[in-house]
């Protein structure tokens, strides 16, 4: 069973949520830190287009009352075990949209959070650090 | 009688089907992807990276929804990945391997390499999700648009091996190898340049190798009919697609290019034109973007098709 789990560990695949994220973090998250340059697969990380796919799960923005069920909804479709990774200032304390009558934030109050990468926006290289440490975390859990 | 079964069994479950198509097939997808990434100038994943995939797969969770139909959902991965076994044990590794004729001949495995996209139609309609149902449909619109092709460039090649050996046709897989192994290669005969050309197109679309990755485009619907998926269905789709690269690619090595080395020596040829086959794939995958289906499907039915007539006309021709 050793053998298994430290295959498994080394497959983590990545799925990022927006719950309601202003698009900075997305930018940095889709659009830079996972794109070939920087090489996520190099960690045997993929980026799937499915929720049922996933293992990490990438989640930006403050978590606004309109779009706060749809994420609890999608998280729930990812298949145990996972790893959550909050990107950016938003989700971990609100940022600038902090005590806004349309936030429901911080988002560690409906799902569990593992990692924080801070930042308004975060860096790519932090953000796959975040992933790194993720990793570590799911090779626990696996 | 008995052992003749045995051997079959043995066949398609160990060798050459089953876990040898697996093990070969996930390390070609290995291959693949750290040759792509080394085009786009990154180390990339490691090559045992689809194994890692694989495992980890099938310790996940498996979630169905209420939408699907349970029964389908859950038994046609099993058939796709069934069809996919017993097809890799038909294919002969020259020099090495010759399927027993109880498996079936040319025709029956022409069927057995369609049941994967058959089953990744029924997978898509089966999991009741739009995204499911958009790649289902794309699924059947490109299946019926390269079927024509690769049947006609089958075709040609069974008349003219069959000519040359003296039989209205040579339906007999085997039969082709060694008749290519005594007279020299297909691939080097002019004549049958136009089926070697159509067979060579129909490859990228039923490997879902951009630009006809239209069915299980990641970026537009999800991978398709994958989209519910997840765990170990999902792990037995992709072990499938796996080894149904090896099935195709082996077909189109014993079809027309099967010369090579007797004993181990040629089930390494045999392999590495197989690696040859997915490095050329992955320079395609990583220099086009992708076709709309409609630009697909217009695309076969056009210059494979016409590629595949001319070529049974010139076969025809000299008979």
């Amino acid at each position: 069973m050793n053998f298994f789990s430290t295959a498994a560990k080394k497959s983590p695949w990545l799925y990022r949520i927006n719950a309601g994220s202003c698009n900075g973090c997305d930018v940095e998250l889709a659009t830079t830190a996972c794109i070939p340059r920087y090489d996520v697969e190099r960690l045997g990380c993929q980026y799937c287009g499915s929720p049922k796919h996933a293992d990490i799960v990438l989640i930006t923005g403050p978590l606004t009352a309109r779009v706060k069920d749809r994420v609890l909804r999608v998280f729930d479709e990812i298949p145990d075990p996972k790893v959550t990774v909050a990107v950016g200032i938003c989700p971990i304390s609100g940022g600038v949209f902090r005590e806004s009558y349309a936030i429901e934030g911080p988002i560690d109050r409906y799902l569990p959070v593992d990692v924080n990468v801070p930042g308004c926006p975060p860096r790519p290289q932090a953000i796959i650090e975040g992933i790194a440490m993720a990793i570590e975390i799911w090779a626990k859990r696996t | 009688m008995i052992k003749d079964t045995l051997w079959t069994l043995l066949a398609v479950v160990v060798f050459p089907g089953g876990l040898f198509a697996m093990a070969l097939g996930l390390a070609l997808k290995g291959v693949e992807r750290r040759a792509i990434a080394r085009l786009q100038r990154r180390v990339g994943p490691p090559l045992v990276q689809p194994f890692y995939d694989l495992v980890k797969l099938m310790r996940k969770r498996t979630l169905i929804p209420d939408t699907a139909n349970r029964f389908v959902f859950l038994t046609v991965p099993l058939i796709g990945l069934a069809a996919m076994g017993v097809a890799a044990a038909m294919i002969p590794i020259p020099g090495f391997y010759q399927p027993s004729p109880l498996l079936g001949d040319l025709i029956v495995l022409f069927y057995l390499v369609s049941v994967p996209a058959v089953a990744l139609m029924l997978a898509g309609s089966a999991s009741g999700s739009p995204y499911g149902a958009i790649g289902f449909s794309r699924e059947m619109a490109i299946v019926l648009a390269y079927e024509g092709p690769i049947l006609l460039s089958l075709v040609a090649v069974a008349l003219h091996a069959g000519a040359a050996m003296g039989q209205p046709i040579a339906l007999n897989l085997s039969d082709i190898v060694n008749y290519q192994q005594q007279h020299g290669a297909f691939l080097f005969d002019p004549w049958l340049l136009p089926a070697f050309l159509t067979y060579l197109s129909f490859i990228p679309a039923n490997l879902g190798i951009a630009p006809f990755d239209i069915p299980e485009a990641e970026a537009e619907v999800l991978e398709g009919p994958l989209v519910e998926y997840s765990g170990p269905p999902l792990g037995l789709l992709k072990l499938t697609s796996a080894i149904k690269s090896v099935v195709v690619i082996g077909l189109g090595v014993a079809l027309f290019f099967p010369n090579g080395p007797d004993g181990i020596a040629g089930l390494v040829v045999f392999a590495l034109k197989c690696v040859v086959m997915v490095l050329a794939g992955a320079l395609l995958k990583a220099a086009v973007g992708r076709m709309r289906i409609d630009q697909a499907v217009l695309f076969y039915l056009k210059w494979p098709e016409l590629l595949g007539v001319a070529g049974l006309v010139l076969v025809a021709a000299r008979l």
